[in-house]
């Protein structure tokens, strides 16, 4: 049984970074840089979009509450976008697969990482609708499944290359807090490359911080 | 057989990852024709509904680079796009299309739904070029009107 529960991930891991890897990138692509700071955890993102339907980056997720650091590679796969004259729907998955270790003095050994869920979101210009979940299996140090909904509306339309500011309510649910479900308040600026949020946990009292340049 | 179990349910959705990696890619290399089919299904629709003709959409918007580059004899083009709500989508739009050396002027307009297109004197760019771009960029074209159509008068 212990040899399913490790092969079978791995293997199926394995595979999927094959799969990603061997994709050709046969037009011009971007890359994106994303950092996200909640009441759990605080993560840094770099990936590379070779084609409009996929990005393949290296994350770094430092998680403080469990005290464990997590080294993963992260492909997320755009599976269907809607498309309308006056707005956006996206349905994406995504996963890793990598090394958890111990920080903080925890004296826990490394063990492999895996991970994935569900992206989805819907947006116009003046109003969005999103959802994420990930389940993370991480051995000893981590069995977590999380999913956040998020609902805005942006209080004016800006153009291209005006400063766009948007007020969001995140409602997140976490099985491992003790806290599972907690709403966090936040604003988003949007100018240009750059998207910057910042909000606060009503309920746990902890800030969140995220920003996203694109280039 | 908990740990097990968590196991599947993270292994059938990573499982997802698989076909979902394939499928969009195909559509978007083998089907660009019918994808401008139903562009064109949904401009017709929008233009129904607003009281406007499929062919007198947006015109060209007017910005320092474009105005100079249409002085300079390019060609204008206005193409609707479908999608568009932020800046990370226009962006985009500029990346790919700025990369092209047809490309004189570019903006893409938020409030008209419309990607700007001003050519090098000399030079064009075919409808399905600015299809294959748009979907480059994550993004697909709904209707593209050039020359004085694009400038607001009789096409």
């Amino acid at each position: 049984m212990t040899v399913v529960r490790t092969a079978l991930p791995l293997t199926l891991g394995c595979l999927i970074s094959m799969v990603t890897l061997a994709r050709p990138v046969s037009y011009a692509g971007g890359w994106t840089v994303i950092e996200e700071s909640d009441r759990q955890s605080s993560s840094a993102l770099a990936h590379y979009t070779p084609s409009p339907t996929m990005s393949l980056g290296f994350k770094t997720e430092v998680n403080r509450d469990s005290d464990f650091a997590l080294y993963s590679v992260h492909p997320t796969f755009l599976a269907k976008r809607w498309f309308g004259a006056d707005y956006q729907g996206n349905l994406y998955f995504h996963g890793g697969i990598g090394v958890a270790s111990g920080i903080n003095g925890n004296p826990q050994s490394d063990q492999m990482a895996i991970y994935g869920g569900v992206m989805a979101d819907w947006e116009t210009r003046s109003l969005l609708v999103g959802y994420r979940n990930r389940y993370l299996e991480a051995g000893h140090h981590a069995n977590q499944f999380m999913q956040v909904f998020r609902a805005g509306f942006a209080p004016y339309e800006g153009d291209s290359g005006d400063l766009h500011t948007w007020m969001i309510l995140e409602i997140d649910h976490r099985t491992s807090e003790p806290d599972s479900v907690t709403a966090t308040p936040l604003v988003r600026f949007f100018k240009g490359p750059l998207l910057v949020e910042a909000g606060y946990n009503l309920t746990v009292n902890q800030p969140l911080f995220n920003f996203t340049y694109r280039f | 057989m908990k740990l097990l179990m968590k196991t599947i349910v993270m292994t059938t959705a990573l499982c997802f990852c698989l076909p979902s990696a394939a499928q969009p890619q195909h559509d978007n290399a083998n089907h660009a024709t019918h994808d401008m089919h139903d562009h064109e299904e949904a401009n017709s629709s929008h233009a129904a509904n607003s009281g406007r003709g499929a062919s007198d959409g947006p015109v060209l918007t007017r910005t320092e680079d474009i105005e100079s580059a249409l002085a300079d004899g390019g060609e204008p083009i206005v193409a609707d796009v479908l999608g568009v709500v932020c800046d990370f989508c226009a962006l985009a739009m500029n990346k790919i299309f700025s990369k092209r050396e047809e490309v004189a002027a570019i903006y893409v307009d938020l409030d008209t739904k419309a990607l700007n297109l001003v050519l090098v004197p000399g030079a064009s760019m075919n409808d399905q070029t600015i299809t294959d771009l748009a979907v480059q960029a994550g993004y697909r074209i709904a209707e593209v009107r050039r020359g004085d159509a694009a400038l607001g008068g009789a096409s």
